[in-house]
């Protein structure tokens, strides 16, 4: 296997992972209340966000380019 | 203001009189972190949209000569980074519930998984250098943004995991207990804001 192929493999499963953790906390902590707890709802919600962006770069969605002319 | 009519000497006083200085003081404390990371936030914001103008204004990007980013390897060195949120996030949690053995064990997994991001950023960079012939000074704007804001956001890291490692030092020495913890919650803050940094300088290096 591919050195390459490994990192993408392992990205995509970490990437499902750290995207459902993190929307398991942030659904726990979704009627939290007081100013700490808005902004941890706010940098969870972003977390989820980058795991599914990673993901999505893992897979081959983003972050593929046309080869140069 | 409440805070100033609080004692000077109320912290040695007394337990009950600290513990009230700890509850009134707790919100200005939690708004200056706060305002600190906004001003961290207006740092990076100023550098980001000046490397995407910089970018916008020149002959296509990455400029000729140099090569795309690894993908594949940034992907897998951000979900690490994206998991130590997580871990992080449920260290303050088990903390907030007692059960200080899984604090400790979600504290320690989210300062290796820093460190190992610190790793896979220094090993991208000795390849980008020496094999790619990337550098900060001599590879034009490309160089000099990549390295100035993956670079700000690396000290960025480093600077969390030494503050983690103390803070972890601090909870075994019994700084903070679970009633008051503000330390908990400021690294923590600390670390989703490097988290949270690190979502938009992977998007604008390698996926756009």
């Amino acid at each position: 296997m591919e050195p390459a192929m490994v990192e993408r493999t392992i990205a995509i499963i970490g990437g499902i992972i750290v995207a459902i953790v993190s929307a398991i906390a942030l659904k726990n902590d979704w009627k939290t209340p007081g100013l700490d707890n808005q902004v941890f709802k706010l940098m969870l919600g972003l977390l989820v966000i980058g795991a599914i962006v990673a993901l999505l770069a893992g897979v081959g969605v983003l972050g593929t380019f046309p080869k140069a002319a | 203001m409440a805070v100033a009519s609080i004692p000077h000497g109320a912290l040695v006083d007394g337990h009950g009189e600290a513990d009230q200085l700890y509850v009134e003081t707790r919100e200005l404390r939690l708004q200056g972190f706060l305002l600190f990371l906004v001003s961290d936030c207006v740092l990076f914001s100023s550098f980001i949209f000046a490397y995407l103008y910089m970018r916008n204004s020149g002959q296509g990007w990455p400029p000729p000569g140099i090569h795309r980013l690894d993908v594949a390897f940034a992907a897998l060195n951000s979900v690490i980074l994206f998991g130590s949120g997580a871990t992080m996030h449920y260290a303050l949690e088990n903390w907030k519930h007692g059960n200080f053995g899984r604090y400790a064990l979600f504290m320690i997994s989210t300062i290796v998984l820093g460190a190992m991001f610190l790793g896979g950023q220094a090993y991208e960079y000795t390849n980008l250098i020496f094999n790619e012939h990337v550098s900060w000074a001599g590879s034009g704007i490309f160089g000099a943004s990549f390295f100035t804001l993956t670079g700000m956001h690396g000290f960025h890291v480093s600077v969390g995991v030494i503050y983690l490692t103390i803070l972890l030092l601090q909870s075994v020495h019994g700084i903070y207990t679970k009633e008051k913890y503000f330390g908990l919650t400021a690294g923590t803050l600390y670390w989703h804001f490097v988290d949270v940094i690190w979502v938009a300088l992977f998007s604008l290096f390698y996926l756009l």
